[in-house]
């Protein structure tokens, strides 16, 4: 499954590097796609594993607050 | 570019301005150097202070990286020296660096979103493979790597210094202006990067307005090279030095002494309406005056250290205005046909 958040906090495009570095710490993830620019990221992961709350969870945890993006 | 501004640029906005990005590579490099230590220290059972030895893996990493830089210096000097750049499209070249660095100051002061669009960001596939090996890397070879991977993730700073290396149009110039910039970033890099655990991302916060303030500045300074580059009569160096000249007396003759520090007279007074040879005379000169661009008459030179260059200017209608500088825009001067033929002092 992918999921768009938008990520309103990145500051700089170090931010994108940051929140794609979480797809080696979360156990159900399997690619992290971010962009300053749009400051947004795409998450592709297996939602048998793991829900878009952890996702934003995960995220909290290192200083950035993702919203879902409605399909 | 001069090599010890380059160097200073290093040492200011290119270190800081680059910890952001390549600062988190090393960094998590160092952590798992310790993480290693940790474990041998804990598996000898050693009863001496443990201490993890991180400032090797830091002088790997630089060493690599300044080799690299260097190397890609080489390059962008060589690709420059086959464009063959025209002062005009040098100055187009010096002009874009200077609205890219302006957009990232701009950006980095959160001026408007648009402006996030001046950043370049590299591919996550590329990022995802540095961040990978920083993880899993052992001992010598991962900093080593990492430090030549840092040419894929030039911060901002460091992409206008790539782009005058392209400009200066030579190989050797290319890799030393490379070289200067990025021996100067590695001090500051080196001191962060050693403390970088106690200082977190708090010194990050710190120093983004300072790196903002200067890449503002530097990036007015480039759209001002350009300006010169072009001929144009509106750059902001050019009217300061072209009113200092108009405070003294006229200047009349035909030669151009090119010294150590620009032109002199920095506003020449010539007949109209006749051809006129100039000379540049060059008294152990080395200084970038030595390389004469003159826009409005296609020419570039580059003067011997000591001796005269005679150029032949064609007929200038009165009141004409031939504005010149040196490869690198500075030292803006100008050659103004506003005399009669017999006012002419040889």
């Amino acid at each position: 499954m992918k999921k768009l958040f938008n990520v309103p906090d990145m500051t700089c495009p170090n931010c994108a590097m940051h929140l794609e570095g979480l797809e080696d710490e979360i156990p159900g993830v399997r690619s992290i796609s971010a962009s300053y620019k749009k400051l947004s990221m795409e998450v592709e992961f297996d939602e048998t594993k793991l829900t878009v709350e952890q996702i934003i969870q995960a995220a909290n945890e290192i200083g950035y607050h993702p919203e879902p993006v409605s399909a | 570019m001069d090599l010890i501004v380059a160097f200073i640029t290093g040492l200011t906005t290119g270190g800081l301005g680059c910890l952001a990005v390549q600062g988190g590579l090393l960094t998590s490099t160092l952590a798992h150097q310790i993480e290693q230590d940790m474990q041998r220290y804990n598996g000898a059972g050693s009863t001496q202070k443990f201490k993890p030895h991180i400032a090797q893996p830091i002088l790997f990493f630089l060493l690599a990286k300044l080799i690299a830089y260097t190397i890609l210096g080489y390059l962008l000097g060589a690709v420059g020296s086959v464009l063959q750049l025209t002062p005009l499209m040098r100055a187009i070249l010096y002009f874009a660096i200077g609205i890219f660095m302006i957009g990232n100051g701009l950006r980095m002061f959160n001026v408007h979103p648009i402006f996030r669009y001046f950043v370049i960001e590299p591919p996550s596939s590329l990022t995802r493979y540095i961040r990978r090996k920083s993880k899993n890397g052992a001992s010598f070879f991962t900093p080593i790597l990492l430090g030549t991977l840092t040419i894929f993730l030039p911060c901002g700073v460091t992409q206008a210094m790539m782009a005058t290396a392209l400009g200066t149009g030579s190989p050797l110039q290319g890799a030393t202006l490379m070289f200067s910039f990025i021996l100067g970033t590695s001090p500051l890099f080196f001191s962060v990067a050693y403390f970088a655990t106690k200082l977190g991302s708090a010194i990050e916060k710190y120093f983004t307005r300072i790196v903002a303030v200067t890449m503002l500045i530097m990036g007015l300074v480039q759209v001002d090279t350009g300006l010169n580059l072009s001929g144009s009569p509106f750059s902001f160096s050019r009217t300061i030095s072209i009113l200092q000249a108009y405070a003294l007396p006229a200047q009349t003759g035909l030669s151009v002494e090119v010294t150590e520090y620009g032109y002199s007279p920095q506003v020449l007074h010539l007949p109209a309406n006749q051809d006129v040879t100039i000379e540049w005379v060059t008294r152990n000169t080395k200084s970038c005056a030595r390389s004469v661009v003159v826009p409005d008459l296609d020419y570039q030179q580059i003067l011997p250290v000591t001796g005269r260059t005679q150029l032949d200017i064609p007929p200038q209608e009165k009141g004409a205005i031939i504005r010149y500088t040196c490869s690198m825009g500075m030292y803006p001067s100008q050659l103004v046909f506003d005399l009669d033929p017999t006012e002419t002092n040889q």
